[in-house]
């Protein structure tokens, strides 16, 4: 659905996107995280037709969108990071100004503005001055904007900033009715916690190059963390914690109420060894397992500038 | 008809806003007070002295007409010079440029938007003007030309407001610099021009027998509306001479020569705006 080779955008002698390839498919909700200042926002400039690249290709729906991005105007609806209203025109007068923007008039722009209206909880609001809104509802109007010409592809740039929990929950939700109707979404943001519970695909860029891209099981399968195991000891906790004391492979111990964490340098052999070697000494465990990683742990590894902190294992 | 988005959701502002009736009141009270001021001296004048001088009530024509020109010149450049820097200001350019609008949709909608609320003010100015019919003096082909020329000084001033606006991102700024490039147009032609065709006089010579360089104020709107008025009130008493024409030149065909400039300068602003509201033009200027 857009795919994007050796992207390339200079300002100046600095390179905000340096070679960055993405590829995003039909119907995913692709997750674009990186640091402040990695090309998150110069990118999604380039994919919205807002900016010129200085080489690379990006194709959105089968469409050049660097050589003809008229054509790619029509495949893509834009929220941007900040609101862009007009406090001077009521809410369906703002979605009117943008239904014209594309071609609907009268009745046509009429059904499709009350029913996006509808979709973003809006409709009691369209005689309000889009100034007397509150920022999620300005957000949610944005959100609807964007959709009012029936997208393939939603493009949202850090469309949760500002927003309080109560919002961003709402905001999430409409995400998930969005994915529902099979739309392409792809959203920048940097509440990691949001995305992972959202998000089907991710891509992390950093310095302008696509550091790791893929679904979220993919991601979290590539990545070694080096999780601590984490067992439940139900009795004999004693006997346990000298155990693992003991063993080789064993680096740290760290006790949580009736949990125990220990970093573990072993595979999974060894894990089911260790197992068995308590259960063997009269250890009554309920619980043994890795802690999952998850994604603030892979975007801190991968955006870290220690590049010995980098566990990505080499497929 | 399909109308310009941008173009509709301006008038519709415009409209409901305070400003635009305020702006006609008062430029139209301005303008009858001056004419009513100017009759009332003359009737007053014809009484005390029993005669009656129809040349002087050609000066209530010239009044009204100067005054209302003077008003184009300081309000159309304030109403076009926010106009895209203010889109910028709300950050709603970008998300027009993301939508099948092109960044000519856009400055022709801001520019008609502005260009209607001026043709208005000129439209509901036009029964003062008209004062003059009462003791006649002047033809109806007369006011059109006048109108005419209003409407060009119109676009010139709307035009330059809006390159302005696309150039600079503070309204500020762009209604600033648009107020100082329509003083060099008006003033700083005039005084260049004059400095020019003072060397060309002769020692001790005064006046304007000199042969100013009149393609200097072919730009000049200003130069313009005085040529109009001159060729219409006629005499150098009541409308100062700035340039002297070159041979065989008549005024009107000056006037049309130097408002065909001022349209083409307008373009050229246009042009320019358009390159600047492009998000996609190659590297340029940036202010």
């Amino acid at each position: 659905m857009l795919e994007i080779r050796q992207l390339k955008k200079m300002y100046g002698r600095t390179a905000a996107v340096d070679g960055l390839d993405m590829n995003v498919r039909e119907g995913a909700l692709y997750g674009f995280v990186g640091p402040n200042g990695a090309g998150k926002t110069t990118t999604i400039k380039i994919l919205t037709g807002l900016l010129l690249p200085d080489g690379g290709s990006v194709v959105i729906g089968g469409e050049d969108a660097v050589a003809a991005p008229r054509k790619v105007v029509e495949k893509i609806g834009y929220v941007p990071d900040f609101f862009g209203v007009y406090d001077n025109l009521k809410v369906s007068e703002y979605m009117e100004l943008f239904a014209a923007c594309y071609g609907l008039y009268g009745l046509n722009a009429r059904r499709r503005i009350m029913d996006l209206l509808g979709q973003a909880g809006l409709e009691e609001k369209e005689d309000y001055y889009v100034d007397g809104l509150s920022r999620g509802m300005k957000q949610r109007l944005c959100l609807a904007r964007a959709l009012i010409h029936n997208p393939p592809i939603l493009i949202m740039d850090e469309p949760t900033a500002g927003l309080d929990p109560g919002t961003r929950y709402e905001f999430k939700e409409i995400l998930k009715d969005l994915r529902e109707q099979e739309k392409t979404v792809v959203i920048s943001s940097h509440i990691l916690s949001e995305l992972s519970e959202i998000c089907t695909d991710i891509g992390i860029v950093e310095q302008g190059k696509m550091v790791l891209e893929g679904t979220m099981e993919e991601i979290l399968e590539q990545i070694n963390v080096q999780s601590p195991l984490l067992i439940s000891v139900y009795r004999n906790r004693e006997k346990a914690l000298d155990i693992l004391r003991s063993h080789p492979y064993v680096e740290t111990i760290t006790i949580r109420q009736n949990d125990i964490m220990a970093g573990f340098t072993g595979d999974g052999e060894d894990e089911a060894l260790l197992l068995q070697q308590l259960l063997d000494a009269g250890v009554m465990i309920c619980g043994f397992m890795r802690e999952r990683g998850n994604l603030e742990s892979v975007f801190m590894q991968i955006t870290s500038r220690d590049e010995g902190r980098v566990l990505i294992r080499e497929n | 008809m399909k109308i310009n988005p941008v173009y509709r959701q301006e008038t519709k502002v415009s409209a409901r806003s305070f400003r635009l009736p305020l702006v006609i009141l008062v430029c139209n009270s301005v303008l009858a007070l001056a004419g009513l001021l100017d009759m009332y001296f003359m009737v007053s004048q014809v009484k005390a002295t029993a005669e009656i001088q129809y040349s002087g009530f050609l000066s209530l024509y010239l009044f009204v007409a100067a005054i209302e020109f003077t008003m184009l010149l300081l309000i159309v450049p304030a109403l076009t010079a926010g106009s895209i820097s203010g889109e910028r200001e709300r950050q709603t350019l970008n998300l027009l440029l993301t939508t099948p609008m092109t960044a000519g949709d856009i400055v022709a909608g801001k520019l008609t938007a502005s260009l209607s609320t001026v043709f208005l003010l000129i439209i509901s100015s036009f029964p003062i003007l008209s004062l003059v019919f009462i003791y006649g003096g002047v033809t109806a082909a007369d006011i059109a030309m006048v109108l005419f020329c209003f409407s060009s000084t119109a676009l010139l001033a709307s035009c330059i407001g809006l390159c302005c606006s696309c150039v600079f991102k503070k309204t500020t700024m762009a209604t600033a610099v648009s107020y100082c490039v329509m003083a060099v147009l008006v003033f700083g032609t005039f005084a260049l021009s004059s400095f020019i065709s003072s060397f060309g006089k002769a020692p001790g010579q005064r006046g304007s027998s000199g042969t100013g360089p009149c393609w200097l104020l072919l730009g000049n709107p200003a130069a313009s509306f005085a040529m109009i008025i001159k060729k219409q009130v006629g005499g150098s008493r009541t409308v100062p001479v700035l340039l002297t024409l070159p041979y065989g030149m008549t005024e009107y065909g000056w006037v049309m020569i130097s408002m065909t400039v001022q349209i083409l300068m307008a373009v050229l602003c246009l042009w320019i705006a358009v390159r600047r509201v492009n998000p996609r033009r190659k590297k340029g200027w940036k202010m």
